[in-house]
């Protein structure tokens, strides 16, 4: 078609329109399923870390002002510990963030590593190592605070990636920390 | 890499903090986290315009200057209307059009200004529009949230470091031309091993932080 | 017969990866393991068959002048419904492959096969070229992404192949990639010399 100003303009305007309508068309359709699969896949993930509850956690989380989220799990009305999503900068690669498990006593019932840019083979190992069964360094059942035996501490580090190590215990403190912080808070929640 | 001065201020933000963080910034974008060999974008152009080295810088210098008034300008298009208006839905369509209108208007200023450069960029600088690296930086700074200075900053660096790479590259394929290099390695084979190689050599930067 | 002609070519002889050296970006960077490779390609796939079908439908319509405007546009607008499908029906996906979904839009694949093909054959042949197109691309990454991960990692699409223990970390980094690509095409050069 020859490139008139008219031509130009009218397929330009009428080609934004048939696309602006489309696309809000789909959006409609789809900003409720969008806000579903979000809020499934942090609950598979609260589920995961954390023993048997019947409430909705995500409901009832606490944010805190530095960025952590704290998400209460009840059992019958009874308190049944708390998943904490916390975060650490001093991975070897930068932020990373922990979803960590905590019971009532404070001991770690487990935990799932949400996001990290750490080296495959090395620091990504995190993802399993401290939740690996028999060893010295499963921290599952144990209290904070916690820390690498190079820092006197008495779990052992990932080998080789002792700076991965360091920082995801250190997120996992803090995670503990938090909940203290907000012991007060936690106990006002009721079923 | 702390952002805590430059997005929140909850911390005292001394001149010296904020010039370390922006100087954290430069050496992560430009050595640490290259845009080329560590998050692989820009790589239609690095292979295509890198075959001599005054095309290279030429080539640079035009993504620097897209790369760094498109995040801006996308930045407060995020800031101002998609947000605000929640159509954050449309934001790839939005940006895109911006970078387009960017480099058209670019080709404009330098067929004026600059004829002689213009030619020697021919058919490249219309190529800039589906550089992955323009369209990937703005997305990035959206999605990380920073604030206006920390991503107009963060697009200068990344382009210097994109330049660094090209030139790079530009400088050993001119050696490689003369090189006797196997019939099926001609060409882009080798120069992707080549590539790797540096690569490997910018992984040595891991890990380094200066904040 | 013509189409299943263009499909062919589209996988062999016009293959975007390997003979056209188009759409680098993704490629590197989506084929850390075979599946993300393969679920990349996919939805490339999509939206080249979806844009090349609409540009097909419209070339008559659009100006000279802007039709390279109107075909990222059209492009773009494929990417976005791609985007919010996803993100709603396969969110851990979406996820993993990141900031490459939104960048399909600059994937020189599509604008190219617009520019070379959509618009200026009728509407079935660019069907099958888009066809043809995006399973050679999608072959490409995932032959790319499974050499990666077997020799990065010792397994492919889930299954260990041999311990991990003994899988050479540099092909599942980014050096890797270049590397491994650079070899493919040049295994592709040499089995179809031409």
């Amino acid at each position: 078609m020859k490139s008139t100003m008219a031509t130009m303009t009218v397929s330009l305007c009428g080609l934004s329109l048939l696309i602006g309508a489309a696309l809000a068309g789909v959006d409609s359709l789809t900003r409720e399923p969008i806000a579903k699969a979000r809020e499934n896949m942090r609950n598979e993930a609260i589920a995961e870390v954390l023993p048997d509850f019947d409430n909705a956690p995500s409901a009832q989380a606490i944010y805190t002002e530095d960025g952590q989220t704290i998400f209460p799990a009840f059992l019958s009305g009874r308190n049944v510990g708390a998943a904490v999503e916390t975060y650490s900068d001093n991975g070897f690669s930068g932020r990373f963030t922990v979803l960590v498990g905590l019971d009532t006593l404070g001991c770690v019932t487990g935990y799932k590593v949400l996001s990290h840019t750490e080296t495959p083979g090395l620091g990504e190992r995190m993802c399993t190592w401290f939740s690996e069964a028999g060893t010295t360094h499963d921290i599952r059942g144990k209290n904070a605070p916690f820390g690498v035996r190079a820092d006197g501490g008495d779990i052992d580090a990932i080998t080789g990636a002792t700076i991965s190590s360091r920082a995801f215990l250190e997120a996992v403190n803090r995670a503990v920390e938090t909940v203290a912080n907000h012991i007060d808070e936690l106990n006002e929640i009721s079923q | 890499m702390s952002s805590a001065c430059l997005s929140r201020c909850s911390t005292v933000c001394t001149p010296a903090k904020v010039m370390l963080e922006y100087l954290s910034i430069i050496f992560s974008a430009i050595l640490v986290n290259n845009i080329v060999f560590a998050q692989f974008l820009g790589i239609c152009p690095f292979i295509g315009v890198s075959k001599n080295l005054e095309s290279a810088f030429g080539m640079s210098m035009a993504v620097t200057f897209v790369m760094a008034v498109a995040t801006a300008v996308t930045w407060l298009l995020q800031h101002y209307v998609l947000l605000p208006l929640g159509l954050v839905y449309i934001q790839t369509i939005a940006f895109i059009l911006v970078i387009a209108v960017l480099v058209q208007m670019l080709e404009i200023i330098m067929k004026k200004i600059s004829p002689a450069l213009y030619a020697a960029l021919g058919v490249f600088l219309p190529l800039i529009t589906t550089n992955c690296a323009v369209l990937g930086v703005a997305i990035i700074v959206a999605q990380k949230d920073f604030g206006l200075m920390h991503s107009v900053v963060y697009a200068v660096a990344t382009a210097i470091g994109f330049g660094l790479a090209l030139t790079l590259f530009a400088a050993i394929r001119t050696q490689l031309a003369l090189s006797d290099v196997p019939r099926s390695m001609r060409g882009v084979p080798i120069a992707l091993i080549v590539a790797g190689i540096l690569a490997m050599a910018f992984m040595g930067f891991t890990g380094i932080t200066i904040a | 017969m013509k189409a299943l002609g263009i499909i062919f070519d589209g996988i062999v002889k016009r293959n975007p990866t390997f003979v056209l050296i188009l759409g680098m970006c993704p490629t590197l960077g989506t084929t850390s393991s075979a599946m993300t490779g393969m679920s990349m390609g996919l939805a490339t796939l999509f939206v080249l068959i979806c844009s090349n079908v609409a540009i097909s439908l419209i070339k008559n319509i659009v100006p000279d002048k802007v039709r390279i405007p109107v075909f990222i546009v059209v492009i773009a607008s494929f990417v976005t419904m791609l985007q919010m499908v996803m993100q709603a029906y396969l969110p851990s996906l979406y996820a993993t492959l990141g900031i490459f979904i939104p960048l399909i839009v600059v994937n020189c694949i599509l604008l190219g096969r617009a520019e070379a093909f959509a618009s200026k054959n009728g509407v079935l042949l660019s069907l099958c070229d888009g066809v043809g197109v995006g399973i050679g691309f999608t072959i490409a990454l995932t032959i790319l992404g499974a050499v990666r991960e077997i020799l990065g990692t010792g397994a492919v699409f889930g299954y260990q192949l041999y311990s991990a223990d003994f899988g050479a970390l540099i092909f599942v980094l980014a050096p890797g990639a270049f590397i491994v690509l650079g070899l493919l095409i040049a295994l592709f050069n040499r089995l179809y010399a031409r």
